[in-house]
Parts: structure tokens; C-alpha cells; sequence
């Protein structure tokens, strides 16, 4: 029999099987994305933590199989520092859903999705402290995109390397330099650029520079910002988040 | 010739369909269809027209109340209809079998308002996709609504609901509550998962 493994993980998502059953996708910080089944999760709190809910952050205990793609899940525990607390506000339901969904689309199987795991850690202690704000959620999208590859550039011109902000006018994102182009080289920016005033530009550069703990304290890039963010999200995943719905109505 | 033979489960094509109809069924496999197949096989003819009847009488005649969106075989059910129950005391519930459960305790004389689902942000369910606009017509439309009971489960989706209806209700002026949460009753507090403990000691009560 494989040897019990663990490792503290996070519930991206959860669905029942069976009578007692549950097959949960988990982000964890040591064996990258697991797909598991937990048998007697929905009829055993003793044993699995907050019985695998999504949101729920804990220590993973499992074995993997030999064939199949799912681990066994033996038990669930508390995480070893306190768990945020996330269910007790709406907004923070939407924004931590939305995170998780995101964490999910974003990140491959791997072992290497640590950087991932830790970021919506970070993401969970924050909104648990400070409550969801536009601020946090374009923090989280800028911080995770440049986890997954993706880096962002709205600090410098993609043309010229020049800040857009220097210009004093106005910046335009294309999503297919992933980045801004400044006024005097708008010239490269096709018709579908976002434009982002200097204000927003600035914002996004110092919400894409700075650890996602600090959101709570900044300026969020407006409706200009979460636009290029939703332009550049559309451009590389096959669907829109389902939790982006409910996550939109409220901020 | 190998290629030709054909996959054949040895029972004829009449049982295969009833197995085959039964494994669709939440928690039955195969195994368990098959088991129950030939267990209907064995029965005698009027017991097995009797549960083929009652399958029928079941999918024809049962709807949802008009009132409270329950299951009901009349445009009313037999609590919104009953004048005994307390009508402007209303418990929302997430499906019928949470109202099933309450009403197994016997400890509400209220009337029942039964969502039909939760909103679950990671499954794309939204407040449009279950009665919440038809308890708040049915709140504004009411003569006096002294209470709402939100019941909904103690899960993140029962949680986000219990919250977005607390949002909608509040500029309606009715007041609402929240069934408290905590230990079991005959539950060792060893046993108890850390989630449940926190909400124990947050929502303790003075002795």
C-alpha cells in the first residue's frame, strides 16, 4: 500500500458522490493540484475537517493510487495556523469563490503550483481580515497571472519601455502585448485597446507590484481596470469564471 | 469469428431496460439496479402494478404549492392551507427534505418558503436561479410578516444565501434570524471538528 502522504492544501471545489462520498479538487503546497475522494466526507466531521466544503483551507492526508487519477483522501485536519474566516460576509464568499475558481483555471497539475497555493493562502488571510474589496480582486488577478506566466506590464511602456505616466495622458492596454503602450506610441494599440487613465494606470502598476496582503490599504483601477483584466482573463481561458456573476453584482 | 461476436449480459432485453432505468437513480449502480430488477421480478403482479402506479400518480399529480413553492398535489399544500399554523412566521428552507426534517421535529408551527437550491458561486447558481424573488413578492404581498427563519444548510452556499436574503429582506423591514449553529445535541465535544467549536463559543449563551 503507497505510504500516507500530507500536505496543507485548500479546497478549490467539492461535489457529492454516492451516499457519503466526496470528490474534491484541492491546491496544495507540496504535491501541486490533487483531484480526491474522500469516502464518509459528508457523514464524518471527525474525520474531515469542515467535511471538504470549497473555501476550506486544511492539512491533507492521503495516499495516492496506483491506477487512477484521484487520491484516496484518508483525513482532513485544521490547518496548522487558524483558518480565516470567509463565510460570515457576501462579499468575501464571491471574492474567495471567485479565487478559487481562478487559482483552479490558472494552474496545471504540477508540483510546482506552490507559488500558487501560497498566493491564495495569502489571498484567504487577507479577505478574512480586511472583507472583499476591487482593490483585492484585481490584486489577486494581477499577482496570480504573474505566478502562472503571465506577467503584466503597466509600470512601462511595451513600445518604447518609457512609464505611460510620464506623458501625463492616458495609457492603452493590449492584451496581446500584455501590456500598456503609452500615448505617444498609441499608434501601436489596435482598435480594441483599454484605455486607462493615468490614474488607473498608476493603480494597476502598483497593485501589479505589490504583495496582495497591501490590497485592503490601496486604490483599485476602476472600471477601466477590471475591464483589460477581463479582456486579458477572456483571452486565455476557454470559459468565463461561473463565479464572476454573482462576484460582479456586488462590486 | 471474435470480431462478430456481440457483448451480451444474459438477461433479456425487458430487464436490461429496467436496470438500465434504475441505475439512473442517485446511489444505485449496476450491481444494486440489477439486485433490485430481479427482486421486482420475484414480486407478485399487483404488488409491482401497485409501485408502477405509484411511480405514475407520483410524476403526474405532484407539483409545487403556489404559496410556498413546497411539494403538493393541490394548489395549496396542507400547511399553507392549514389556519392553524402561523402564517406571518416563515422558515426558507433549501429543499423539500429540509422542510420534511423541521417538520419531523415538531417544534414550528410557522409556514415553510422552499427555495429550491442555494446560491453556489463555484456552480454558477445566482440568486435568479432560485425563489428568492418570489419570497420577497410574497413578503411585500403579505398583510403582516412578523418573522423569517433563514434555514438554509451550514454550508459556504447556505451561507452566501442566508446573506444575500438577510441584503434583500432588510429594506422590506421584516425581521430575520439565522438558526444558530453549534454542538449537536448528544454530541462529545472531542469529537467536534474545530468549525463547529468556533461557532459554539462565538454564539454561547448566558446560563
Amino acid at each position: 500500500m503507497p505510504a500516507e502522504e500530507s500536505t496543507p492544501a485548500i479546497v478549490l471545489r467539492a461535489r457529492d458522490y454516492s451516499e457519503s462520498d466526496r470528490i474534491v479538487t484541492l491546491l496544495t503546497r507540496d504535491c501541486g493540484k490533487l483531484g480526491g475522494i474522500a469516502k464518509g466526507a459528508k457523514s464524518s466531521r471527525r474525520r474531515f475537517e469542515r467535511k471538504l466544503e470549497p473555501l476550506t483551507h486544511l492539512t491533507l492526508f492521503f495516499r495516492r493510487r496506483p491506477h487512477g487519477d484521484l487520491v484516496f483522501i484518508t483525513r482532513a485536519e485544521p490547518p496548522p495556523a487558524p483558518a480565516p474566516i470567509l463565510d460570515d460576509d457576501l462579499g468575501k464568499i464571491a471574492l474567495a469563490s471567485y479565487i478559487a475558481e481562478l487559482a483552479d483555471a490558472l494552474t496545471g497539475e504540477a508540483a510546482d503550483s506552490a507559488d500558487a497555493y501560497l498566493m491564495v493562502a495569502r489571498a484567504f488571510d487577507a479577505l478574512g481580515r480586511s472583507g472583499a474589496s476591487a482593490a483585492m480582486r484585481q490584486s489577486f488577478e494581477l499577482n496570480l497571472l504573474r505566478v502562472a506566466g503571465f506577467g503584466l506590464e503597466f509600470a512601462r511602456c511595451r513600445v518604447c519601455g518609457n512609464s505611460p505616466s510620464e506623458a501625463g495622458a492616458a495609457a492603452y492596454f493590449v492584451v496581446a502585448r500584455g501590456g500598456v503602450v503609452c500615448a505617444r506610441c498609441r499608434a501601436h494599440a489596435p482598435e480594441g485597446a483599454v484605455r486607462l487613465s493615468p490614474a488607473n494606470a498608476a493603480a494597476m502598476a502598483e497593485l501589479a507590484g505589490a504583495p496582495v496582503e497591501d490590497a485592503a490599504r490601496m486604490t483599485d483601477a476602476g472600471a477601466e481596470g477590471a475591464l483589460a483584466l477581463a479582456r486579458f482573463l477572456g483571452s486565455i481561458l476557454d470559459r468565463r469564471l461561473r463565479s464572476a456573476a454573482l462576484l460582479d453584482s456586488l462590486m | 469469428m471474435a470480431e462478430n461476436f456481440k457483448r451480451n449480459d444474459g438477461l433479456p432485453p425487458a430487464m436490461t431496460r429496467l436496470v438500465k432505468e434504475l441505475s439512473r437513480l442517485p446511489g444505485i449502480g449496476e450491481k444494486t439496479a440489477s439486485r433490485l430488477a430481479f427482486n421486482l421480478l420475484n414480486r407478485p403482479r399487483d404488488e409491482v402494478i401497485a409501485l408502477a402506479e405509484a411511480l405514475l400518480e407520483m410524476k403526474e399529480r405532484i407539483g409545487l404549492c403556489g404559496e410556498c413553492f413546497g411539494l403538493s398535489d393541490a394548489p395549496r399544500c396542507p400547511i399553507c392551507a392549514d389556519p392553524d399554523r402561523e402564517h406571518d412566521l416563515i422558515c426558507v428552507v433549501e429543499g423539500p427534505a429540509d422542510l420534511m426534517a423541521i417538520e419531523r421535529a415538531r417544534t414550528f408551527a410557522g409556514v415553510y418558503h422552499v427555495l429550491h437550491g442555494a446560491i453556489a458561486p463555484l456552480d454558477g447558481i445566482g440568486p435568479d436561479d432560485i425563489k428568492i424573488a418570489e419570497l420577497t413578492a410574497r413578503v411585500q404581498g403579505a398583510a403582516a410578516v412578523r418573522e423569517i427563519i433563514i434555514a438554509t444548510n451550514a454550508t459556504v452556499e447556505g451561507e452566501a444565501t442566508a446573506l444575500y436574503l438577510a441584503r434583500a429582506l432588510k429594506p422590506l423591514g421584516v425581521k430575520a434570524s439565522r438558526l444558530a449553529r453549534g454542538l449537536p445535541a448528544g454530541g462529545d465535544l472531542e469529537y467536534s471538528d474545530s468549525a463547529t467549536l468556533t461557532s459554539a463559543i462565538s454564539g454561547r449563551r448566558e446560563l
